[in-house]
């Protein structure tokens, strides 16, 4: 670990490179919870952070599910939002402008109902000025195939991932499901079908019921889980990602703090998306910032990529010298 | 005025009856820039239990005393925090939030006023606006129609008479005031000629689903503008979850499937403007995978 006590005071690099793709730091918002950015412009300055993910795009305007669409569960919450939005006409002309505008990197999160819609849409976002990359959710049904999600087929997900691929010179993230046998499997399938990055988890398949109405809480039954709950499971995941690929690997999932950040950072991912805290502390983002810059400070350590990957996982045991010898020769 | 997050001192916390408290806050930005028919989303506790803010309108503001109120009842974990709350101590807040509701241009119109159970909270500071608007005079054709299941859980007959209109009283069991629902007594008073109120010019509600649905259907039969203030469950509550969807009503496309937003295009919505029959009548969907 690079590390120069003298000079703490010195500002810390948070720049990361993330394949092609340069931040001047690891925090973005995570997909759907952060609207199409505006929605937070009152909340904090959004040139600030790495990049904003805007909601999940279609080709055409989604309305979504029926309500009820949220609940609360211990340390979380459930959503079937359906991924309702505006479409990707509407996201170009009456959204973009305004991120574009302020100059902060933009990722769009796109997603489809077949293959084609995929490569479809990567094409039309090609070219448009102000998108820093492509983020593909694979965590929905194919139409063609039974309502298969794709992203729990390690075939179906490197045809997803090449359709966007050859449509798009744009930097390409896969944004994983955890739910599947081997989320390992899935990210090899992704980046061997050239996706430059990697992020995970998308939510965690759920569902919350009502004892005395004896009805589901959500109007869809299932809902994806989200918040501080899925922590556990998204670090799992994100350590067996970047063990597993080449390339590098954003994490999410369950991120409330600079200290959680930084537990995704020590793991190896080299980018973090910050996604139900927004909905707590719209602050969340700009504050997580600040946190791992005092981290960085404190600790002495002047680049953030020197703290990425470090950790130590080699078995430690302190007590295992001569002493211990004798201590075990005196009782045997 | 742009939203913010502020951190709140509490002043006073106080029961009214029963389950009912009111908290009245000091946070000089909100209460400044709050319009009645707005709310606040408040994070009860830092951590994790609750994890989300919960919403509440302003019962009363006072701007020039950088204060507000929220009237409300203790039905769960989050509204038990809060009735916890001590004087001295403070909540974060994000606010103000949501339209709110527009008060009517003319000055002497009739106007009647549909409180459900805690759904009166934002009724007072739009009546409170509406008196100091008019002055002493043209208050006869301000009507409050106040109604909850059980005489128990009506706020006692000092608060209700302080509010400065009339009102006319229904509960469900029959327990004080009319026997009934609380639109059943609307239809009734307001045939009586002596109400001035045969035909309200304008109607402002909040209270229970089932009971705006019924002012809703009321408000459209007899074509008199109704303002609903509207509930859902909230994440956000700025319009960036899409979590607080309510069925909506396109004009000339019954067919169009399209959701309004109640933290973005409401809490306040007209009668025309909701879906009912899609949310009354919901049939469960067949499980699907796509969540967010
Ligand atoms: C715009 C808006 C304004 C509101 N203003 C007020 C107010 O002025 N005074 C007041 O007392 N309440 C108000 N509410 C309702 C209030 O937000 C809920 O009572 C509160 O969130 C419940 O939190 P809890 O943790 O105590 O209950 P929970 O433990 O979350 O739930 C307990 C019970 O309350 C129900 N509930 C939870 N949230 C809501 C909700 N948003 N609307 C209706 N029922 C709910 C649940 O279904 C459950 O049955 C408002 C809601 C909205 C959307
Ligand atoms: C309300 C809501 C909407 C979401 N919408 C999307 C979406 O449109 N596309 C997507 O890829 N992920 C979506 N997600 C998943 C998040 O981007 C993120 O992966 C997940 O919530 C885990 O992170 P968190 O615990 O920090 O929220 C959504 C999550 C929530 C809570
Ligand atoms: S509560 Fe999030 S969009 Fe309304």
């Amino acid at each position: 670990m690079e590390q120069n006590p003298g000079s703490a005071d010195a500002s810390p690099d948070l720049g990361v490179q993330l394949g092609p793709l340069r931040l001047k730091n690891p925090v973005m918002s995570a997909s759907g919870t952060f609207g199409y950015g505006e929605e937070y412009s009152s909340f904090l300055d959004l040139r600030r952070l790495g990049a904003v993910v805007v909601k999940g795009i279609s080709l055409t305007p989604r309305a979504g599910n029926p309500p009820p669409r949220l609940v609360e569960t211990p340390a979380g919450m459930l959503n079937a939002i359906g991924l309702e939005n505006v479409g990707v006409e509407r996201f170009l002309s009456i959204k973009l402008p305004f991120l574009r505008d302020l100059g902060v990197p933009v990722i769009v999160n796109i997603f489809g109902n077949t293959i084609e819609e995929y490569g479809e849409l990567a094409a039309r976002l090609e070219g448009a000025p102000g998108i820093a990359a492509i983020e593909i959710n694979v965590s929905c049904p194919n139409v063609k195939k039974g309502g298969m999600v794709f992203g729990t087929d390690p075939a179906m997900t490197s045809k997803v991932v090449e359709a966007v691929r050859r449509a798009t010179v744009l930097p390409v993230i896969t944004k994983l499901t955890p739910n599947v046998t081997s989320i390992s499997e899935i990210a090899k399938a992704a980046r061997g079908a050239g996706s430059d990055l990697i992020s995970c988890i998308n939510t965690v398949a759920a569902m919350a019921v009502d004892i005395f109405s004896r009805r589901p809480r959500l109007a869809n039954i299932f809902g994806g889980l989200s918040g501080p709950a899925v922590k556990p499971v998204a670090l799992r995941c994100v350590y067996e990602v970047v063990r597993a690929v080449d390339c590098p690997v954003i994490g999410i999932g369950g991120i409330m703090s600079a200290t959680d950040a930084l537990e995704f950072l020590l793991i190896g991912a080299c980018a973090v998306q910050v996604g139900t805290a927004n909905f707590i502390n719209p602050a969340s983002t700009v504050e997580i910032i600040e946190g791992i810059e005092r981290f960085l400070k404190v600790e002495g350590i002047t680049d953030i990529n020197s703290y990425i990957g470090s950790l130590d996982t080699g078995c430690l045991f302190p007590f295992a010298d001569d002493s211990c010898a004798v201590i075990e020769s005196e009782i045997l | 005025m742009a939203k913010i997050i502020e951190q709140a001192r509490i002043i006073s916390q106080e029961r009214i009856s029963g389950q009912i408290l009111r908290l009245r806050l000091h946070s000089p930005e909100i209460s400044g820039a709050a319009r009645c028919g707005q709310f606040v989303m408040v994070r009860l506790r830092e951590g994790t239990d609750p994890l989300l803010r919960r919403p509440f309108s302003f019962s009363r503001i006072y701007p020039e005393d950088g204060e507000f109120e929220i009237l409300y009842r203790v039905v769960g974990r989050g509204t038990w925090l809060m009735s916890q709350l001590l004087p001295g101590s403070s909540v974060s807040l994000v606010g103000p939030l949501g339209n709110g509701f527009e008060l009517p241009i003319e000055k002497t119109a009739a106007l009647a006023f549909i409180a459900g159970g805690i759904g009166i909270a934002p009724l007072l500071e739009l009546i409170a606006q509406v008196i100091s608007d008019r002055g002493a005079k043209g208050l006869e054709n301000l009507r409050l129609f106040y109604g909850a299941r059980t005489a128990a859980e009506l706020l006692p007959e000092d608060f209700t008479r302080a509010i400065g209109i009339r009102v006319h009283f229904a509960t469900d069991d029959g327990s004080f005031g009319f026997h009934g629902r609380i639109t059943q007594m609307v239809e009734e008073l307001t045939a009586e000629e002596d109400l001035l109120l045969r035909r309200p010019h304008e109607v402002y509600s909040c209270g229970p689903l089932a009971m705006q649905y019924h002012v809703a259907r009321w408000a459209i039969s007899n074509d008199v503008l109704a303002q609903l203030s509207m509930e859902s469950l909230m994440a956000c509550g700025i319009g960036a979850c899409l979590g607080c969807a309510l069925p909506a009503q396109t004009p000339g496309e019954p067919q169009s499937e399209r959701f309004v937003h109640v933290c973005e295009d409401g809490p306040i919505f007209s009668a025309g403007s909701i879906k009912w029959n899609k949310i009354l009548v919901q049939q469960m969907p067949p499980p699907t995978w796509v969540f967010n």
